[in-house]
């Protein structure tokens, strides 16, 4: 059951920083935000039973409202989540390199 | 910690330094204190505890006795309530599972004040509530003899709408403005 949350973590993670308005993942604020498996961990994507947890920074100034931008994320990760519902957290914005 | 847990450990823990100072002082007989005399200095404490049961039995207790318990009865109650509770939380709930950190929403409201005309600097509190929004206090510096109502409107209509274009519902906002000389201030001149 628990093989492959690594993997789901991953590649929702990917899915999530291709998104526009996402400038990073989060490491999380209170505690550490990760997928963990074996000697492995993945930041950022928290891949639970039932639940996927994303942690996000978000890029400033914000291209569109947050909740839109979690919309949009969640989106983007239905195909990864495998059903779970998913959740968005921001936890930080940061300004965007403009000459990049 | 909570504050019930953090009174039950305060109390454990003062318990245990006295203990532990009344064994050092006992075992090393210090300060006249003899490990032999322990029995009948318990035999004290025994006794006045007794003392005090068959006062509270017989209902001889002193007024200040029965307002003291009465307080500690009362506090107990208090901090029960206040533990049963559910803890606030940490993140500013937006709606259908998106979260966002109170900083977010506090560089928001501080920007938001920022820009608003005649005001000098600012002090934001923000409180995530169970349901969904955020609970913020601002405090605004203006200077003396300024339209304080005229701020307030212009303050309260900008911060709402930084947070509506943010996404961030607002549960509360509550304003507070104070005259402040602006040589103390964040902004000096405007």
């Amino acid at each position: 059951m628990t093989n492959g949350i690594l993997q789901i973590a991953r590649a929702a993670g990917e899915a999530v920083l291709a998104t526009e308005g996402v400038h990073s993942l989060g490491t999380g604020r209170y505690a550490e935000a990760a997928t963990y498996e074996g000697t492995e961990k993945f930041t950022g994507v928290v891949v639970k039973p039932d639940e996927l947890e994303i942690h996000i920074v978000a890029t400033y100034p914000l291209m569109r409202p947050i909740p839109d931008l979690a919309q949009l994320i969640r989106d983007r990760v239905a195909t990864e989540s495998g059903g779970r519902r998913t959740l968005v957290v921001v936890e930080d914005l940061e300004v965007a390199d403009e000459g990049l | 910690m909570r504050v019930f847990n953090r009174i039950v450990v305060i109390l454990l823990l003062v318990g245990l330094i006295a203990l532990g100072a009344y064994t050092v002082v006992y075992s090393f007989e210090l300060f006249g204190y003899q490990l032999s005399n322990l029995s009948s200095a318990l035999n004290g404490f025994t006794s006045g505890v007794e003392g005090f049961v068959s006062d509270v039995e017989d209902g001889n207790l002193p007024a200040l006795t029965i307002a003291i318990l009465a307080a500690v009865a009362l506090l107990g109650l208090i901090l029960l309530f206040m533990e049963f509770k559910p803890r606030r939380p940490r993140r500013v709930r937006m709606q259908r599972g998106t979260y966002v950190v109170r900083d977010i929403v506090k560089d928001e409201v501080s920007s938001a004040a920022e820009e608003t005309p005649n005001v000098l600097g600012s002090t934001t509190t923000v409180a995530a509530k169970r349901k969904p929004g955020a609970k913020v206090k601002l405090r605004a510096d203006v200077r003396r003899g300024q339209d304080k109502k005229a701020i307030k409107s212009d303050l309260r209509e900008r911060v709402q709408q930084h947070l509506a274009r943010t996404g961030v519902p607002l549960g509360r906002l509550k304003l507070k403005l104070v005259e402040s000389d602006p040589r103390q201030t964040k902004t000096r001149v405007q």
